[in-house]
């Protein structure tokens, strides 16, 4: 997929040398709707996780940028992702958000779609077509790009995209914290429940920057932290296991991904948490004394939130869940919250984590609650006339980075910044608008794989940190 | 003039009669209101159709044979 354009357009809004990002790229209609083709329409993104369409027919509606498609499972088990939009005049042909069918019909003239996207339905086809349609030119429309990493259903418009572990590189060390089961187990987890889905009136970059490492906010949580809601009644999470580690920021300029993280001593053991229920507490010690001895060093890695660029956001442990920011419009963004439990976890366990969920995250949870007032009230202040002249300020911790982060002797993927004792830093966000950049610049994925040739689609350095530490 | 099928009420093994006066036994029903998955059990037009199965579109079935 080649965009023809002039790059000049969108220079000089993301000043990456001094850290420092235009509001215009919150704000503007025109830039939002580059973004759809630029971005969404070439990055991988999250559609869905294989346990919500486990059976032969299974569908579960979901969203690439805009627009809406049809994750599901054929009648030969094969799952597929499709654009939702009929091939005769674009009607929807599924208006559920979930369910379980051997076809989707479109209710505008009756066409109608099998669960592999095949036309197979068409209303007089014999006498107003003649049987001259051809019907196998005319199925849904099939992404060119899909994968299934460990659950995580991933999918891109653009045929030449790189492989999506090539897409996400290094970061997999830091993603597989979210798909593995509690005790290290490949890909072992399950959604539980249903998906939370609400409006905030807010960029979607908003979210995305403040999942990708902005600790710097913590004081907007100070009352959650007081009322307690975390698995053992205090804070907002069990934070002893963190104890005597160092609070990294990592990131991958050259992508765009980013998470914070916390290194656990070399010598750390694993410490008791989950304290309100026995059964609870006793599960999760076991797990992370399997995890330890499974993973061996990698064990010393605690996940914070991140961002896999550009939209889909995770918190690996508490609350284990994913968040997909999906754009409608500049000053409107559609929050999906999926929420993740180990498959093999007794019912108790699961039972604790749903309500444990509930009270930290979505629209209803106390410390989502404090992020969307941040992100709506500085959208809206940042959308005037005046307002909009001005840049955001990413500078802190800027020149601190490092490549070759080591300790202990184990070695990180990624560009790390030591924020043990800054308490904070915008490596990771600056990352992020570099990135946003990168795709708002590029031609074709020649120019979006900096990696592979060590130059970026904005012509500065890329990283190949892609592989190290594995 | 014959009364509308409501397609949501019909279950597979009831059968229905087409505007070409064509009979065929539901084998299922997607329960989109506007398909029905259905086996000739005759066909005036064309007589090799009769067990052939085929999706049946609501607009040409016009009236249901048995309950």
């Amino acid at each position: 997929m080649t965009i023809t354009f002039q790059p000049s357009a969108f220079s000089g809004l993301v000043d990456r040398d001094n850290g420092l990002v235009s509001r215009e790229i919150f704000v503007n209609h025109d830039i939002y709707a580059e973004e759809q083709e630029r971005i969404f329409t070439r990055a991988w993104l999250f559609v869905g996780h294989e346990s919500q369409v486990a059976k032969p027919g299974d569908f579960f509606i979901s969203s690439m940028g805009e627009e809406s498609v049809i994750l599901c499972r054929d009648r030969q088990g094969e799952v597929h992702v499709f654009l939702n939009s009929c091939t005769h005049r674009g009607m929807k042909v599924c208006r559920y958000d979930e369910g379980n069918t051997p076809i989707f019909t479109c209710p505008y003239h009756g066409w109608s779609f099998a669960t592999d996207g095949s036309l197979v339905g068409v209303p007089y086809y014999k006498d107003a077509y003649h049987e001259e349609l051809d019907k196998s030119e005319w199925g849904l429309l099939r992404v060119p790009r899909m994968t299934n990493y460990k659950g995580g259903i991933w999918a891109s418009w653009d045929p030449q995209a790189p492989d999506f572990l090539e897409y996400i590189g290094g970061f997999r060390t830091y993603l597989d914290i979210l798909f593995d089961g509690w005790d290290g187990a490949e890909g072992g987890t399950e959604i539980i429940g249903g998906i939370e889905k609400w409006l905030v009136p807010s960029n979607w970059k908003f979210p995305a920057e403040n999942f990708i490492g902005d600790r710097y906010h913590n004081i907007s949580h100070r009352s959650v932290d007081l009322v307690g809601i975390g698995p053992s009644g205090q804070g907002r999470r069990d934070n002893r296991e963190r104890d005597g580690a160092k609070s990294l920021d990592v990131s991958f300029p050259e992508r765009g991904h980013g998470t914070v993280i916390f290194l656990r001593p070399a010598d750390a053991q694993p410490v008791q948490s989950y304290q309100n229920d026995p059964i609870v507490a006793e599960y999760f010690y076991a797990c992370e004394i399997a995890r330890k001895e499974r993973q061996g060093e990698l064990w010393r890695i605690l996940g914070g939130p991140g961002t896999i660029f550009p939209n889909m956001s995770y918190l690996p442990r508490q609350p284990r869940s994913i968040a997909v920011w999906h754009p409608r419009g500049p000053d409107q963004t559609e929050v999906w919250r999926w929420f993740l439990v180990d498959r093999s976890a007794p019912p108790e366990v699961k039972e604790f984590l749903r309500q444990y969920y509930i009270r930290y995250s979505g629209p209803s949870g106390l410390t989502e609650q404090d992020d969307m007032e941040n992100w709506n009230y500085a959208h809206a202040a940042s959308r005037g006339a005046m307002a909009r002249r001005l840049r955001y300020n990413y500078q802190m911790g800027q020149g601190y980075a490092v490549d070759d982060f080591e300790d202990g002797g184990l070695h990180l993927p990624g560009t790390v910044l030591d924020t043990t004792k800054a308490r904070a830093g915008e490596q990771n966000q600056r990352t992020f608008y570099t990135r946003w950049a990168d795709f708002m610049a590029a031609r074709d994925w020649d120019e979006l794989a900096g990696w592979r040739n060590g130059k970026s689609a904005n012509g500065h350095a890329a990283q190949g940190n892609g592989a190290a530490g594995r | 003039m014959a009364d509308i099928v409501n397609l949501m009420e019909l279950e597979s093994g009831q059968a229905v009669r087409l505007d070409n006066d064509a009979t065929a036994e539901i084998v299922s029903n997607p329960g989109d209101g506007v398909w029905l998955f259905v086996r000739y059990l005759s066909h005036p037009d064309d007589p090799a159709q009769v067990g052939v199965e085929d999706m049946v579109f609501a607009q040409v079935i016009t009236e249901v044979l048995s309950e």
